[in-house]
């Protein structure tokens, strides 16, 4: 029986259709400003990807933000269990999650089953998340999907004091007008991103296998100050951006038995 | 009898009530409601208690900043800006008393004596129980007790308060039974309804509370409720209108059948011990003996994390909340601690922080949830 997973976060909506717990298609686009239509959306393109139609898909459970909102869906779960099962499919090994999403990010303890023992999320500040390196980005007339490169290219990261987005695009203005090198510009907004992140996942904790998800772990600058930071491998899946609907479908095979 | 819809229609009606009696002269103390305020002896006095601790609304929030700084937790800003949104109960306060347990409470004492025509009367409270300090805190009922005769001109005689301490004692009695009920596996009361009682003790009249909460624990010892995970919720201030959290655990299924809060609850673990002196009696019942030990009671914080573990224990917590106001601080520290000492007996443990700010909705609900689900994959 077909069964999937969609994840409606704040920047993309993501769907994932599993048969018998192999991903058979997914498909991933911007959530926009209506919630329900990039449900619709996305569910529409794993669909034709996987070339079955909507009567044939005998559970779906939603997740992300607007998980509530899905109407097509039989049940809602949170993100943080569903990265745990994603995850864990993903790779068994693992024990810790950064998840870093378009607007918030997250550190998730899992157990060897997969199941969620502890988790810290950030508040509603935008440091440290997906959103906090766009507008970076923007700042610096760069696009979004080389910063990761340039970073790395980074010998003496600046030192940004601060993550608040709004306080750290203007110390940006003043460090590019003191005529700081684009790389150590673009290595310190990562450096002070990822610092962020790792000290709020302190009160859970870090342990091996350690791996990266969301849209942000596309950024391969981010791997290495994050390694950099906690001092192990971390390991990023496949398809990081899907891991969270993926735990979503696996959560309806499981409903289905 | 349906005694909740009985209530409702006497609550909606009872400003009005208030502000009558008023007009006929009878005077009103206004409190925080940390539990350290005897209400007994405003009663006796001829006086009329209200308790003022409305909150969960940012509008409050915001409109305090006219007064004072951003940087104190929201739940003490509410109760200035309640004041400066004219709320009724605010404003019909001819006396009003904050006991001063840490520096957030103590300026809203601060900003009342600034900006506001009412008389304020500060009751000290001591971070330890030694004996200097129960005499600090004896002291300062003696001058309230002065301060209320004082508003109404009456004096407080031993029978009238003794009267006073038998009632108090009874609506003590009756909350305590009616929370134990949610030992039950099915609790027949809901934590909202629980602590929407405690609100409404705050400002209702005492005679009226206790046939109210007589004939609930007779409805309630029939009754049945839902099957779920249990949870204790534990904090700082849980403010009137502030139930975000009581209806986000609902919504995933799950109820809080035991919470451990200063503001918002009224103290009914131990009666007033009447015998001797009636000032030492309440000073010894709300005081020396007060169940449980605050947090800032150093040492006694080992008193209080265990108070919190026979909770877990007695009541059957699957799962512990420790809900905070932004920037309360002596409770963020506590949270910390708590968390770890819950974490190392392996008990589910979060933390929440909120602002009154419907921004911070849908990250409550996705902590709250995913708190809940990983209590059920246990």
């Amino acid at each position: 029986m077909l069964v999937a997973g969609i994840d409606v976060g704040a920047a993309t909506a993501k769907a994932v259709i599993l048969n018998d717990r192999e991903v058979l298609s997914y498909a991933i686009s911007p959530t926009g400003f209506d919630v329900v239509n990039a449900a619709n959306e996305v569910i529409k393109l794993a669909l034709e990807k996987a070339n079955c139609s909507m009567n044939e898909i005998g559970f779906i459970v939603s997740t992300g933000y607007a998980r509530s909102a899905v109407p097509f869906a039989n049940k809602a779960v949170t993100e943080i269990r569903c990265h745990a099962k994603g995850a864990h499919f993903q790779l068994p090994a693992v024990r810790t999650i950064i998840d870093i999403g378009g607007q918030d990010s997250k550190v998730i303890r899992v157990n060897e089953k997969g199941n969620v023992v502890n988790f810290t999320m950030n508040d509603k500040c935008a440091a440290g998340t997906g959103r906090f390196f766009e507008v970076m980005a923007k700042v610096l007339g760069l696009d979004i999907n080389e910063m990761g490169a340039v970073a790395l290219k980074s010998s003496q990261p600046c030192q940004i004091s601060s993550t608040c987005t709004v306080f750290a695009e203007s110390e940006m203005v003043s460090l590019r007008a003191q005529g700081k090198r684009r790389e150590d510009l673009i290595g310190g907004i990562h450096k002070a991103a990822v610092s962020r992140i790792v000290t709020m996942g302190k009160a859970v904790g870090y342990e091996r296998e350690v791996v990266l998800t969301g849209g942000v772990a596309k950024n391969i600058g981010v791997k290495k100050f994050l390694e950099d930071e906690i001092k192990m491998e971390v390991v990023i899946p496949e398809e990081p951006q899907i891991t969270g609907a993926l735990g979503a479908a696996l959560l309806a095979d499981a409903e289905l038995g | 009898m349906n005694t909740t819809k009985d209530l409702s229609t006497y609550l909606e009606e009872r400003v009005s009530e208030l502000k009558r009696l008023k007009e006929d002269g009878k005077k009103v103390v206004g409190y925080i409601t940390g539990g350290f305020m005897p209400e007994e002896l405003v009663w006796a006095g001829g006086a009329i208690p209200v308790g003022l601790n409305r909150g969960g609304d940012h509008e409050a929030v915001l409109k305090s900043t006219e007064y004072i700084p951003r940087f104190l937790d929201a739940y003490s800003r509410a109760q200035i800006g309640y004041w400066a949104l004219e709320e009724p109960l605010y404003r019909m306060v001819d006396l009003f008393v904050v006991p001063c347990t840490d520096k957030n409470i103590s300026s809203i004492a601060d900003c009342w004596e600034m900006w506001t025509e009412t008389k304020v009367v500060k009751l000290g409270i001591p971070h330890n129980k030694r004996d200097h300090a129960f005499k600090y805190y004896l002291e300062g009922l003696h001058s309230l007790k002065g301060e209320v005769e004082k508003l109404t001109g009456n004096s407080i005689a031993e029978d009238k308060l003794r009267k006073e301490v038998d009632l108090a004692n009874r609506m003590r009695f009756l909350l305590r039974q009616i929370s134990e009920m949610r030992k039950s596996e099915r609790p027949p009361i809901s934590g909202k309804d629980y602590i929407k009682l405690h609100h409404a003790s705050f400002h209702t009249d005492r005679d009226f509370m206790i046939k109210s909460l007589e004939s609930l624990s007779q409805e309630l010892k029939r009754k049945e409720g839902k099957k779920g995970p249990r949870i204790l919720l534990v904090g700082s201030s849980i403010a009137e209108g502030d139930y975000k959290v009581y209806d986000l655990l609902e919504s995933a299924g799950a109820d809080v059948v035991i919470e451990e809060f200063s503001e918002g609850m009224k103290p009914y673990w131990q009666e007033v011990e009447d015998g001797g002196d009636l000032i030492e009696a309440l000073a010894d019942g709300y005081f020396r003996r007060r169940i449980p030990p605050p947090a800032f009671f150093r040492p006694a914080t080992e008193d209080r994390a265990a108070f919190l573990l026979k909770l877990v224990k007695e009541f059957s917590v699957d799962g512990i909340i420790w809900y905070s106001t932004l920037y309360r601080d002596s409770y963020d520290i506590g949270g910390i601690h708590f968390g770890r000492m819950a974490q190392s007996k392996d008990i589910p443990f979060i933390k929440i922080v909120s602002e009154y700010d419907d921004a911070e909705h849908g990250q409550l609900s996705t902590r709250i949830e995913a708190f809940i689900e990983s209590i059920e994959e246990r």
